[in-house]
């Protein structure tokens, strides 16, 4: 009887695990929909990465669960003694050695492409010695940083907005990203795209938006009491309507505060 | 070995099993909070009696509880002008015709319907399908969920028409909190950093460096306001739409605008209470007595400060100009001449915030302090102008407004009188051109910008203070 139980309840974990996976596309347990051009090949690393990892979780479970099953004490009271096998023992670090190679030789390209200076866009309006902006993370805000008419930042006529960054979408942009005061990550999940913020470092970051709309900014970094609160906005628009904000920041940036 | 893990299973399911039984029993209910009275109220003399004595004290909270409500209740008690000439600061938006204190523009009102449309979208098109169940109204919003409740109740499901559909919208469309709600909000979004009674003093508020803001004083420090006036419903809106750099106030645009103009509400409701509660101290102190009266005298000056706030905003007419090099030069002039400037006594020569007169020496330990104080009571040093944050505003018209009108509650003065407004745009830009480091490659390669390798004083109070 209870090494049915045993059984049922070791068997339980995988059938449940697999279940749970299948359905939770459907109940939006599921990423929320990828916005970016490199997003697919993050969410393909990341689906390739599950299944084997599901491929090996269903195998030792069964495994565990069988051995459970025929080797319960009731039906085999008596130890058999073993020095265990060599060949075994290669075959378990030789297989796992060479998944991770796998694993690790699969994800270098989309890693470059998204993080090394080499894979950054070199053509368009922005690139990593002339971005879009500077984003500014600090306790517990966002703020945004664009360059001004001069086209150079850190000069009197940058423009400066809070909380809300604006990008043209079908471009690729590419920002400075600076802390102020500790480690701070930017996360938007629509973008695959996660970057820790370091304080006194200038980390140039890119991406290209593939649809106009608006995605949570958090942070993705434990920053402090009021990490939960450090939401922004990126809000991605067609390039008309991208200069047009660009005019509008401008008129309030050189406002003479009449309302 | 069998029976323990049979056991261990059965304890298991039996837990389980609890766990899904489990009805825990109702919370009593809570008992109705008040305002606590600040330290000005309950201060203490140096044998330890207080200084107004507990009667009054008493008295002192019984009549805010009267004029202001409690924390789950705050209202604005009206008094008979109001009521005669229209005035309700209970109800900010409706025109003064209507019941309300009419506060904003048509265009404004016309914005925050705007936003409810993209804040209460879901509910919006919920209601459009005729799923009605389906909307969900969030916990702060207590009056809206009772008007919802009341309008669903009074139409039965199968006559609900698109006339109805009009109506339930509406009730989205046009939301604005009420002080109740807003006071919830209040509670949910500002109460951990400043306080029930907004004196700057929650949970969070000591791990903070800037503190805080004390609403009670009435003193603002980013605002327009001219002669250290209260702060515009706009100052304070402002503040909480664009959050203040470089200190621990983040920007709130998250929420939408009708939640941060009724948080303004809410703010400017603490700050009247806590202007009132000193006004009646200050007056039984001189007086030696408070009789209803002067409570509510008291009440009406303070609200017309308030009210009068608009007139007292700094007006500039005029374009904003761009920085040119003898602009910039001429501000250099104003920053270093002691009659007219004296920027450089407190924010040093090279505008690091390391002047003279701001720092003094210590007499115990012979170091070099910080010499002021704001009106909160906190250490102050002036600001480095070097670093590019600016708490009130980066913008050209904010270095503006800091000049001419200085900071109030701080030792920031306003501009003296012979300044023109050529000569404060020259200020302005000269201040701007301090934190202008254009980052290029090789200045990043540099390590710093190239203003700071030929500057010999860096940042220690200590090494300038012997330059003057």
């Amino acid at each position: 009887m209870m090494r049915l139980i045993a059984f049922l309840l070791l068997i339980a974990v995988p059938i449940l695990g697999v279940y749970t996976f299948v359905n939770a596309q459907e109940h939006n347990w599921w990423f929320p929909p990828a916005y970016s051009t490199f997003a697919p090949d993050i969410d393909w690393l990341f689906n390739f990465i599950m299944y084997m990892v599901a491929f090996t979780f269903i195998v030792t479970e069964v495994a565990l669960a069988w051995f459970v099953w025929q080797y319960s004490a009731k039906r085999n009271d008596k130890g058999v003694f073993t020095h265990g096998s060599h060949k075994l023992e290669m075959i378990w670090t030789a297989i796992p050695a060479v998944a991770l190679l796998v694993i690790a030789f699969t994800q270098m390209e989309t890693f470059a492409k998204i993080k090394f200076a080499s894979g950054f866009p070199t053509d368009g309006p922005y690139t990593r010695e002339k971005p879009i902006a500077e984003v500014w993370a600090s306790q517990f805000d966002w703020r945004f940083r664009y360059p001004g008419d001069d086209g150079v930042l850190g000069t009197v006529d940058d423009l400066e907005s809070s909380f809300e960054f604006v990008v043209p979408v079908g471009v690729n942009v590419v920002f400075h990203l600076r802390a102020r005061d500790v480690i701070h990550s930017w996360f938007v999940p629509e973008f695959r795209l996660k970057q820790d913020a370091l304080p006194g470092h200038t980390i140039p970051v890119w991406f290209q938006a593939t649809k106009e709309g608006s995605y949570d900014l958090v942070c993705a970094e434990l920053c402090g009491w009021g990490h939960y609160k450090m939401a922004g906005r990126v809000r991605v628009v067609s390039a008309q309507e991208f200069d047009a904000y660009m005019a509008e920041l401008k008129a309030k940036w050189f406002s003479n505060g009449k309302e | 070995m069998r029976i323990r893990t049979r056991s261990c299973v059965l304890a298991g399911l039996a837990l389980w099993g609890a766990g899904c039984q489990l009805d825990f029993a109702p919370e009593p209910a809570a008992p109705v909070v008040h305002y606590a009275l600040g330290p000005a109220t309950t201060a203490v003399d140096e044998a330890g009696d207080p200084v107004v004595p507990l009667h009054v004290q008493e008295h002192i909270a019984g009549s805010l509880g009267m004029l202001f409500g409690t924390p789950s209740s705050p209202r604005y008690l009206l008094t008979e002008e109001w009521v005669d000439e229209g005035f309700d600061p209970n109800w900010p938006t409706a025109a003064a015709d209507d019941q309300g204190s009419g506060e904003f523009s048509e265009d404004e009102l016309a914005r925050i319907k705007a936003d409810n449309e993209r804040d209460f979208r879901r509910e919006l098109a919920a209601i459009e399908a005729g799923d009605f169940d389906a909307v969900r109204i969030p916990s702060w919003m207590p009056d809206l969920e009772q008007s919802w409740r009341d309008l669903l109740a009074g139409k039965p499901a199968e006559q609900r028409d698109d006339a109805f559909k009009g109506e339930a919208k509406a009730l989205f469309v046009d939301y604005y909190p009420t002080l109740r709600e807003s006071a919830e909000h209040f509670r949910q979004q500002c109460v951990h950093c400043h306080g029930v009674e907004g004196g700057g003093d929650g949970p969070t508020a000591r791990f903070l460096n800037p503190r805080p803001r004390d609403y009670r004083p009435g003193i603002f420090k980013f605002t327009a306001q001219a002669d250290k006036s209260v702060p515009r419903r706009a100052d304070l809106y402002t503040i909480l739409d664009e959050g203040v750099t470089g200190t621990a106030m983040p920007s709130f645009r998250r929420l939408s605008k009708a939640e941060l103009h009724g948080l303004v509400d809410y703010v400017r409701l603490l700050s009247i209470r806590g202007m009132v509660e000193r006004d009646l101290v200050t007056t039984y102190l001189s007086d030696d007595a408070l009789p209803a009266e002067a409570v509510l005298e008291s009440y009406a000056s303070i609200w017309s400060k308030w009210k009068g706030a608009d007139e007292k905003k700094t007006k500039y007419d005029g374009d904003v100009p761009a920085p040119s090099p003898e602009s910039i030069e001429r501000g250099r002039t104003l920053f270093m001449d002691a009659a007219t400037g004296n920027c450089f006594s407190c924010h040093g020569e090279q505008g690091r915030g390391n002047g003279a007169s701001a720092f003094t020496t210590s007499p115990e330990t012979g170091e070099v302090v910080p010499a002021y104080k704001d009106d909160w009571g906190n250490v102050i040093i002036p600001r480095n102008l070097r670093q590019g944050i600016f708490r009130g505003g980066r913008r050209p018209i904010d270095i503006y407004y800091r000049i001419k009108n200085g900071i109030n509650g701080t030792p920031m003065p306003a501009a003296v009188s012979s300044m023109t407004d050529a000569d404060i745009w020259a200020l302005v830009h000269y201040v701007g051109s301090l934190s202008s480091q254009p980052r290029t490659r090789a200045h990043r390669s540099a390590g710093h910008a190239p203003h700071d390798a030929t500057d010999p004083q860096q940042s220690s109070p200590g090494q300038t203070s012997s330059g003057h």
